[in-house]
């Protein structure tokens, strides 16, 4: 695998949202103490000035720091500064995605490493599914250090006999996301990012903009109801065509982008009427049973014969025969998104409350596939609420080949999960928007950078993880249910 | 309900428990391929085997099933009153040890069994292609209850008022519930299950392709009037035994099914309060046990039981009449929560014995959500054939032919039901009865080819001279073919029959590729490899398809593009026999290409075409022009589903019309004239800008040939209940002189002004229509013989900003 560039790369705004609020009062009296002890770059100072020109207190390790021998706040010599919970980072996500998850992942995004001790980054709070799981690495035999570096992560996205192999270097690809529903330079960000580490990104189902050409070798496209976009010149130049059926945090619903973020661009890409409420149909028009599939995979393949078919399905009770429908129908993945996912333009009442959820959906697909002798022959991808390494490791251990991330990587370009996606002009960061202005906040280099470094923590933790469970191969953690338990039971 | 005292009948069945299992479907299964055929002669197996070989890419050879009705005593060895009045007993027998037990317990104790036997098969099942499994041994008994029984249940049961056949039917009905409770239910192993138990009808279900139960166990001559097969689709990969194969039986009726409910447990519960409970745990299965209460408990008409099934709702409600419409909304309110609701399609054959005769039945649901064709012939001998793809009514058809000259590879009509509505109530039912064939729709409207009718039959033989060019000849027989419409309705099949196989045979006389330098080359499924470049004066490739599978890599439609890839630009393709995608994958540099398509093409033709021309000489399938982007296609004939779904441009022209929700999702700038009718839901959520700037519309005709061959208006240009719903962009030119298009058909349209600049946008789209199909702007403005200006005979329907599409964040 070539080797993949992580450089620092800061928060777009000047004054980060952290976990701690730093502040200084009016006794201080520039001595600039703080300025030369604080290892962790907290207080900026212009050269050749002792006074603080900006705090950076999104850094901050806040109390944990006392232990040290450079805790600011005890330090100083008229105790001037004061360190607190930042109430802002008390107002941001949800129980999913705790503000601890959020924080951490900017960091992520920011440094490439595995952030410090003081976040809790590896669960969110809701009390269930993956929240409430962890692995059991007590009868485990830890792999050596020599074997450490021979620890293989990727996965082939083709496990049958025909077809072109692909094979991605990390058992994760880029969710897609439509344009329209996501702004151009946050689509680019995201394929400059699957190109730097070789594996995919999706266009969602608003159609293939001209900009991501030059990525095409990891550009998923899609076929969704709507069939917005959707030509044989699109379907011709992606290596892996998906087939989107229904979305986890909306089944039963189709897609929809309303009219306000329906731009005279967006309008032209999808070939709509601008500033009116665009609708995909749930289901297909013209798919009502397994058999209309695979005419439709058919149809998708007499187009681009070389292409991998995906399948992407929610989880209502019967996904189990779903997926080994769509085997029979010749799909090479079956994408199982669960209804954790979606971002702000999903339903309220429909986002966590129709589909099943999908830590239940991956096991029992995965079973059902080994039942009926043809797991091998078809890759398992899960997707739909899951935000991190542990959650990509959890879902692999339930029996999933890999997984597909969408939501951390917004959260990466700096998302705070306000949930007005949908709303007015979008996004007010620039990143599930189409307004010009908003969007040009986002420089789609350092976009890619930020998703880059994600990448490479979340690789990090999981050969630390494979480590410790004395696993080589990712592929040996595909169903290993026994290696999970249920943090509360005794 | 006509007698009260049938309701005995539900309560005697208290006496046999449910089962004791979860009533969970077992397995999802989709669409399937769904055949049945009706005719006033008896016809063999082997024919109906065409039609269900054509279907195999609806199956995936996990199950598939026969239904014959009307036999031949004389192929049963059995007298004639004995095969009309006895109940056929099939029986297949999983574990072949089970055999003797199962008869005494079920058979010989119970019923006088007149005569049984096994039924023939082949002897090694490998010598049946594609068969993994060995099918289970059929055992055939004809039979009656025994006097003392019946006397028995009778009394026990106080049904003495009952017709005594009637509770005879009871028990045959209850036998065979005891034993496939007892014998595949309850054990964890499945050993025996009772196929069939009607009169004068068979059943055999295979795991494998339903044709495949013809050849096994030995049915290829066996004759019948009316034949159903299905090919089934489960999506459970493991399946040894046929049992949850269709047909399913109620009791003198059988069922095959194309669909998936959402609502069987409904169902289920509805039946389980009149003490029915399912044992296969399929949709199918339900379905028919619904059938027969309201058939032999309820005694309701077969309109009825229709439209219980498939209620009528909406728009197509309140245009029936007001009679109708109470007995309707009465059948509604007790019936409505037992009416399958999904996408489905049903097949029924039966045996009527009381009227003494055969039906064939095709319901479909309301939305219209599967597949469907009927089509008739009246050529001598009557036969009505329904299915999910015109292309196996074809092969069947055409199979006939080649035996017997009286049958033509075409028939005389086809079309589709229009699901829960008023003009044909979604439902058409062959009956045959003695040598007549008759043909009604739900409400018991007569269907026919009008082939009686009395109109002066015109011959057109083509041209048999040797010299002429076979240019002009192409020429000469394909005007033939595209305007045998213009002919008198007897003639046309029979002109299309000698037209095409005069062209077919011109096209067999062009010489192959590389053995000259002709302007036409040809090639086919033998020379496949041989394909080469265009030689000098090689301008048209003419490909016979008819051995190219229907679909994968070696498919004909990767064999144009591979040709196209070459240097071919222009194919004239022929003997299509249901093939898809003809036409898919030239992708975006294709402007100069054109493709003929001559015989049954298949379901996706012109998907995604991006710059083509294409010319569909018959009527075209399902999923036509998907996603088309640029290009131009013109059929001569109708068109089925979802025709032009999500379409973003192109020019199309159809000559008859269009099925359910054409142009659904469509954007950009599609331009299409459809001189017939469409079933519903046109231009849903049609999204094709202005019109006036650029944008897409739909030229909607509204008329169709009559008998004679003439040019008249349908009654109303569009029956539908829906038009243009929540449509933002686009418009809809539609022909109605008489202003019978209603507000209340348009969600979200609303009749606008036919300006000059509409008119000038339209005109040249009528003129081109006029030079393909020779139907003329003067004839299309000409009202009661009065030339009327082109805004006031159409009527254009526009988007009206809906609040639900122009909503800003919540």
């Amino acid at each position: 695998m070539k080797n993949i560039n992580i450089r620092h790369c800061p928060s777009r705004y000047r004054s980060e949202i952290g976990k701690y609020k730093v502040s200084i009062n009016d006794m201080c009296f520039h001595c600039g103490l703080c300025v030369d002890i604080c290892p962790h770059g907290i207080f900026d100072r212009i050269e050749g000035f002792n006074y603080v020109s900006t705090l950076h207190s999104a850094y901050c390790l806040g109390p944990d720091c006392s232990k040290g021998p450079f805790y600011c706040a005890e330090k100083c010599p008229v105790d001037s500064i004061t360190i607190e919970l930042d109430p802002q980072w008390k107002t941001l996500g949800d129980y999913r995605w705790t503000p601890d998850l959020i924080i951490s992942t900017w960091q992520q995004a920011e440094t490439g490493e595995i952030p410090n001790g003081n976040f809790e980054f590896k669960v969110g709070a809701s009390e269930g599914g993956f929240d409430k799981f962890d692995f059991t690495i007590k009868n485990t035999h830890p792999l050596s250090p020599e074997e450490v570096g021979t620890i293989n992560l990727s996965i082939p996205l083709n496990r049958r006999q025909e077809g072109q192999k692909i094979t991605i270097p990390v058992p994760w690809y880029g969710a897609g996301m439509s344009f329209g529903s996501i702004s151009l330079p946050t689509m680019l960000a995201k394929a400059m990012a699957a190109k730097e580490w070789g594996t995919f990104t999706s266009t969602g189902e608003g159609g293939y903009p001209e900009e991501l050409v030059p990525y095409r070798d990891h550009v998923i496209t899609q076929i969704a109801t709507g069939l917005f976009g959707v030509s044989e010149e699109t379907i011709q130049q992606a290596p892996i065509i998906e087939l989107k059926y229904a979305q986890g945090a909306k089944p039963g619903l189709g897609g929809h982008l309303l009219g306000d973020k329906n731009t005279s661009e967006v309008a032209r890409m999808r070939e709509a009427v601008p500033l009116t409420s665009l609708f995909s149909p749930f289901p297909f028009h013209s798919v009502y049973s397994v058999e209309d599939h695979k005419k439709h995979i058919d149809w998708v393949k007499q187009i681009n014969p070389e292409a991998l078919i995906s399948v992407k399905v929610s989880t209502p009770s019967d996904v189990d025969m779903v997926a080994v429908g769509s085997y029979y129908a010749g799909a090479n993945i079956i994408h199982l998104d669960g209804g954790y996912g979606g971002t702000g333009a999903a339903p309220e009442i429909a986002k966590k409350n129709i589909a099943m959820p999908i830590e239940y959906a991956i096991t029992k697909v995965h079973r059902f596939l080994l039942e009926e002798g043809v797991r091998d022959e078809i890759v398992l991808m899960a997707s739909g609420g899951i935000r991190t390494a542990y959650d990509i490791a959890k879902s692999i251990a339930l029996g999933a080949d890999g997984v597909i991330m969408g939501t951390s990587e917004l959260v990466a370009l700096g998302c705070v999960r306000c949930g007005n996606c949908e709303s007015g002009r979008g996004c007010p960061r620039g990143i599930a928007t189409t307004d010009p202005e908003l969007e040009s906040q986002i420089d789609v280099s350092w976009g890619a950078q930020r998703i880059v470094n994600l990448y490479a923590t979340w690789e990090k933790q999981l050969k630390l993880l494979l480590c410790q469970l004395g696993i080589k191969d990712i592929y040996q953690l595909r169903g290993q249910t026994d290696l999970l338990r249920y943090i509360d039971e005794k | 309900m006509k007698n009260k005292d049938n309701l005995r009948l539900i309560e005697s069945r208290k006496k046999i428990s449910p089962p004791d299992i979860h009533s969970n479907k077992t397995a999802m299964e989709g669409g399937c391929g769904v055949v049945g055929l009706a005719c006033n002669e008896k016809i063999a197996g082997k024919h109906i085997k065409q039609a269900l070989i054509q279907m195999h890419n609806r199956g995936n050879s996990k199950g598939g099933g026969i239904a014959a009705f009307g036999l031949e005593a004389s192929q049963f060895k059995v007298s004639q009153k004995s095969l009309e009045e006895d109940y056929l007993i099939q029986i297949a027998f999983l574990d072949p040890d089970i055999r003797r037990q199962l008869e005494d317990e079920f058979l010989y104790s119970n019923l006088n069994v007149h005569s049984s036997g096994q039924l023939p098969h082949v002897d090694n099942y490998r010598d049946v292609d594609g068969l993994d499994a060995p099918p289970p041994d059929v055992w055939r008994y004809f039979c009656g209850v025994k006097k003392e029984m019946l006397d028995q249940f009778i009394l026990e049961n106080h049904l003495t008022t009952l017709d005594k056949r009637k509770v005879e039917d009871e028990f045959i009905y209850q036998n065979t519930y005891k034993l496939n409770k007892k014998y595949y239910t309850s054990l964890g192993e499945k050993k025996a299950f009772v196929l069939s138990h009607g009169r004068n009808m068979i059943i055999l279900k295979i795991v494998g392709y339903a044709e495949q139960a013809l050849k096994y166990y030995q049915l290829e001559n066996l004759k019948a009037h009316i034949w159903i097969g299905h090919q089934r689709y489960p999506t459970k990969g493991k399946v040894w035994h046929p049992g949850g194969a269709h047909p399913f039986i109620g009791m003198d009726e059988a069922l095959v099914h194309n669909g998936d409910f959402a609502n069987y447990h409904s169902i289920a519960e509805y039946l389980s309060q009149r003490n029915i409970y399912p044992l296969f745990l399929t949709d199918t299965e339900v379905s028919v046990l619904l059938f027969d209460m309201l058939n032999r408990i309820y005694e309701y008409p077969l309109e009825y039981i229709i439209e219980a099934i498939a209620p009528t709702t909406e728009r197509d409600f309140y245009l029936l009449p007001e009679e109708k419409q109470k007995i309707y909304s009465a059948i509604q309110a007790s019936h409505i929560h037992s009416s399958p609701d999904g996408p489905w399609f049903f097949i029924i054959g039966r045996t009527d014995v009381k009227q003494k005769n055969y039906q064939l039945l095709g319901i479909t649901d309301t939305s219209m959500l599967r597949p469907q064709v009927f089509a008739l012939q009246e050529n001598g001998v009557n036969i009505g054939l329904v299915a999910s793809e015109k292309q196996a009514i074809d092969a069947t058809l055409r199979s006939l032919h080649n035996e017997d000259q009286r049958f033509l590879p075409y028939a005389d009509t086809y079309w589709n039901a229009r699901g829960g509505s008023y003009t044909d109530g979604g439902a058409f039912i062959f009956t045959v009865k003695g040598n007549s064939l008759k043909v009604t729709d739900k409400f018991g409207n007569r269907v026919s080819s009008n082939r009686e009718h009395d109109c002066p039959s015109v011959q057109r033989e083509a041209t048999q001279s040797k010299d002429i060019h076979p240019s002009d000849k192409i020429k000469e027989l394909t005007q033939i073919i595209d305007f045998r419409w213009k002919l008198p309705i007897r003639d046309r099949t029979n002109v299309l029959t000698h037209a095409e196989k005069n062209l077919n045979d011109t096209f067999f006389l062009i010489p192959a590729e590389n053995e000259t330098s002709h302007l036409y080359s040809y090639i086919d499924w033998q020379k496949k490899d041989r394909l080469a470049p265009p030689k000098r004066q090689q301008e048209v490739l003419v490909i016979d398809c008819e051995k190219f599978p229907p679909e994968g890599t070696r498919s004909i439609s990767r064999f144009i593009v591979e040709a196209f890839q070459i240097g071919w630009k222009k194919f004239i393709t022929f003997n299509w026999r249901g093939q898809r995608f003809c036409g898919c994958g030239l992708g975006s540099g294709s402007n100069d290409v054109r493709i003929d398509v001559y015989g049954s093409s298949g379901d996706y033709l012109a998907s995604g075409l991006d710059g083509a021309e294409m010319c569909v000489h018959e009527n075209a399938q399902d999923q036509v022009a998907q996603v088309m982007k640029n290009g131009k296609l013109v059929i001569y004939g109708d068109v089925g589903q979802t025709f032009m779904y999500g379409a973003k441009g192109g020019e199309v022209y159809v000559l008859g019309n269009a099925a359910g929700r054409p142009l659904i999702n469509a954007v950009g700038s599609p331009k299409v004239v459809i001189n017939g009718t469409c079933l519903d839901y046109l231009a849903e959520s049609f999204m094709a800008g202005n019109p006036l700037e650029g944008g897409g519309f739909v030229i909607l005709n509204g008329l169709r040939f009559n008998e004679k061959g003439e040019i008249v208006e349908l009654d109303t240009p569009y029956p539908g209940g829906n038009l243009f719903s929540l449509a933002s962009g686009g418009a809809i030119y539609i022909r109605d002189p008489h202003k019978k298009a209603e507000e209340s058909q348009l969600n979200g349209g609303r009749f606008g002004e036919i300006t000059e600049k509409d008119v000038e946008i339209i005109l040249p789209y009528l003129k081109e229509n006029e030079r393909l199909f020779h139907i003329t702007i003067n004839d299309l403005l000409t009202i009661n013989g009065e030339l009327l200006p082109l805004n006031r005979v159409y009527r254009k329907i526009e988007a009206i900003k809906l609040k639900v599409l122009s909503k800003i964040g919540y």
